[in-house]
C-alpha cells in the first residue's frame, strides 16, 4: 500500500469542496499490477442520496467502493469524504500518502459492509457492535451496549445478542455486520455486494434493513447484482464497465430509457429488464 | 548387571537439598526463559509483518541466526564467549529474596533469545490463520493497526499459538539441561555432582529422567486445561479446541500427556 505519491496529476482538476456533497470521487485510477481497474472513474455523492452502483463482474466496481475509504489505495486521483482527503493528503501540491492514524480517524465517519461479513469471530453479536464505538470511539461500555441492543432490534435480532458469528445464519450475520458499522454513526454507508454471499432466501431479509437505511435518508454506495432492489432503492443508478462510469441517472432513465450499448448488454445478460 | 534399588528409591523419593533445589532452578529456568522467549517471539512476529523494510529485515536476521546455530553453542558464547572478548560479563545481582548468578542469567538470556527465534514463527503463522477479511472490517471501523492486532487478530490467533506453545515448553523444560554447561546448577548438574561422588550413573540418570518424565507429564494436563480454556464458540453452543474434544476428563488429559 502507497508508495505511490504522484496523484495529483496534471489532467485531475480538484474543484472546490461542496457542502452537500458527502462522497467525491475525481478521476480515480487503479492499477493492480500492470492491469487497470479503474480508469478515471468520477462520482459525488450528495448528503442523504443512495447511489447504487451496478455492472459486469470485474467492471471495477468492487474495487472503486474499496477505494471510498482507502482499503485499496489509488495511483491518481482523489477521494474526497466530508471535504477531507482519504488516504492521502496534500504537500507542496502534491499528494502523498497520509498517515495511517489519519486514515484510521477518517474511516471511523464511513461504515462499510463487506460481501463475506467479516464478524469477529470470538465475539458475541453485541460484543462484534460495541467493539468499535467501546475501543475506537470511547464510548461507555454501558451506553454502547443500549445503542447495540437498540441497533440488533431495528435489523431484527433482539434475542441474539449472546450469539457468536458461527450460529447464526448468513443473513443474520450480515444483519449484525450492518448494525456493527450503523454503532459508529458513520456520515455514509458503503456496501460491497451484501449479499451476494447469502442464500438466495436470505438476501431478502438483509435488502429490507438496507430499504429502511435508505429511507430513514442514510447517504449509500451500494454495489450490487441484485437489479430489482438497485430499481427500488436507488436515488441514483450508477453503471461500471470496464473501469470507467458509463452511465448514470435515475433507476428509470438506467433501467428503460438509456440505450447505452454496454448498459443494454449487460442488463440483456442479466436477464432483468425491470422496464415491464 | 547391579542396580542398587534401595539407593535408586533413596534418590527418587528423598531427594537431598541439592537436588530439589536443582529441581526448582530447572523449572524455574524453563519457566521464565519460555516467557522472556514468548514475548521475544511476539515482537519478532510483528517486526516480520512490519511495514518498515529495516524491522523486517532485523527480525528475519534474529530468526537467522538463532535457529540456525546450535542451542549450546549459543549458551557457551553468551556466557563464556562474550566474556573472554571482554564484552559483556554476567555479575550476580541481589533481589532481595535470592541471588540471581552470573550463568543463571546467561543461561535465561540464551535460552529466551532461542526460544524467541521459534517462537516468532509460530506466532507468525497464528496471526496469518486468521481470516484476513476481520481485519479489513477492524480497519474500516476505524481501527488502528496496534488495536486491531491487540483486539481482533491476537486473541483468535492464540488459539493456533498455544498447541505448539505448549510443545515449546515441553522442549524448553528437557533443553534447559544444557546450561549445565557454564555451570547452572539445574538438575543435570545436580546429578553429575552427586555421579563423580557415588558412581551410581545408572540409577541416578534412571532418576532425573524419571524427574523430566514427571514434569512433562504434568506439563502435559496443564496444557490439556489451558487448550480448553482458549477454545473457540462453536456452532451447537460448545466449544472446541483445535485438537477436536473440548472436555477436561482423566482420558483426554491421558491422551494429551502421552500424545
Amino acid at each position: 500500500m502507497g508508495q505511490i505519491d504522484d496523484t495529483l496529476s496534471p489532467d485531475t482538476v480538484i474543484p472546490p469542496a461542496d457542502p452537500n456533497v458527502l462522497v467525491e470521487a475525481i478521476n480515480v485510477h487503479k492499477w493492480f499490477g500492470t492491469s487497470k481497474v479503474l480508469d478515471g472513474v468520477y462520482l459525488s455523492v450528495r448528503r442523504g442520496e443512495t447511489v447504487v452502483i451496478i455492472g459486469p463482474s470485474g467492471s471495477g466496481k468492487t474495487t472503486f467502493v474499496r477505494c471510498l475509504n482507502h482499503l485499496e489505495a489509488i495511483q491518481r486521483g482523489v477521494v474526497r469524504v466530508n471535504g477531507q482527503f482519504i488516504g492521502y493528503r496534500e504537500r507542496n501540491g502534491r499528494m502523498v500518502p497520509d498517515r495511517p492514524r489519519n486514515i484510521a480517524l477518517q474511516r471511523r465517519d464511513v461504515g462499510m459492509v463487506f460481501q463475506r461479513f467479516n464478524l469477529f469471530a470470538h465475539m458475541t453479536a453485541l460484543e462484534n457492535i460495541i467493539e468499535a464505538p467501546v475501543h475506537v470511539r470511547g464510548v461507555a461500555r454501558t451506553e454502547a451496549e443500549a445503542t447495540a441492543r437498540a441497533l440488533l432490534a431495528r435489523v431484527g435480532l433482539s434475542g441474539r445478542e449472546n450469539a457468536y458469528p458461527v450460529q447464526l445464519s448468513g443473513g443474520q450475520q450480515q444483519r449484525v455486520a450492518i448494525a456493527r458499522a450503523l454503532a459508529m454513526r458513520p456520515t455514509v454507508m458503503l456496501f460491497d455486494e451484501p449479499t451476494s454471499a447469502l442464500d438466495p432466501e436470505m438476501v431478502g431479509e438483509v435488502l429490507a434493513v438496507i430499504r429502511e437505511l435508505a429511507k430513514d435518508g442514510m447517504t449509500m454506495v451500494i454495489v450490487t447484482h441484485e437489479m430489482e432492489f438497485a430499481r427500488d432503492v436507488a436515488d441514483r443508478v450508477v453503471v461500471m464497465d470496464k473501469g470507467v462510469i458509463v452511465e448514470s441517472g435515475t433507476p428509470q432513465h438506467v433501467f428503460v430509457e438509456s440505450q447505452h450499448p454496454r448498459l443494454r448488454a449487460f442488463l440483456a445478460k442479466t436477464r432483468l429488464h425491470v422496464a415491464e | 548387571m547391579s542396580f542398587d534399588w534401595p539407593f535408586f528409591w533413596h534418590y527418587l523419593l528423598e531427594p537431598s537439598s541439592l537436588y530439589v533445589n536443582g529441581l526448582v532452578l530447572t523449572v524455574a529456568l524453563s519457566v521464565v526463559s519460555q516467557l522472556i522467549g514468548t514475548a521475544l517471539g511476539l515482537a519478532a512476529a510483528l517486526a516480520r509483518i512490519s511495514r518498515f523494510r529495516a524491522v523486517q529485515a532485523a527480525a528475519r536476521f534474529y530468526i537467522w541466526v538463532m535457529r540456525g546455530t546450535p542451542l549450546l553453542v549459543q549458551i557457551v558464547f553468551i556466557y563464556t564467549g562474550l566474556a573472554a572478548a571482554n564484552l559483556v560479563r554476567f555479575h550476580d545481582v541481589d533481589v532481595g529474596l535470592f541471588v540471581i548468578a552470573g550463568n543463571v542469567q546467561a543461561g535465561i538470556l540464551a535460552l529466551s533469545l532461542n526460544e524467541g527465534a521459534y517462537m516468532a514463527e509460530i506466532i507468525r503463522a497464528g496471526i496469518a490463520s486468521v481470516d484476513h477479511g476481520q481485519g479489513e472490517a477492524a480497519s474500516s471501523l476505524g481501527m488502528t493497526q496496534t488495536l486491531l492486532m491487540r483486539r481482533i487478530i491476537l486473541p483468535q490467533a492464540i488459539r493456533l499459538i498455544i498447541p505448539p506453545l505448549g510443545n515449546q515448553f515441553n522442549i524448553m523444560l528437557k533443553n534447559s539441561t544444557l546450561v549445565s554447561i557454564i555451570g547452572v546448577p539445574e538438575l543435570l548438574l545436580v546429578t553429575e555432582t552427586i555421579n563423580s561422588a557415588t558412581f551410581r550413573t545408572f540409577e541416578l540418570y534412571t532418576v532425573v529422567g524419571l524427574y523430566f518424565l514427571t514434569l512433562t507429564t504434568l506439563w502435559g494436563f496443564a496444557q490439556r486445561w489451558i487448550e480448553i480454556r482458549y477454545s473457540a464458540p462453536s456452532r451447537d453452543g460448545t466449544d472446541t479446541t483445535v485438537s477436536g474434544s473440548r472436555r477436561f476428563t482423566f482420558r483426554n488429559l491421558l491422551n494429551a500427556a502421552t500424545r
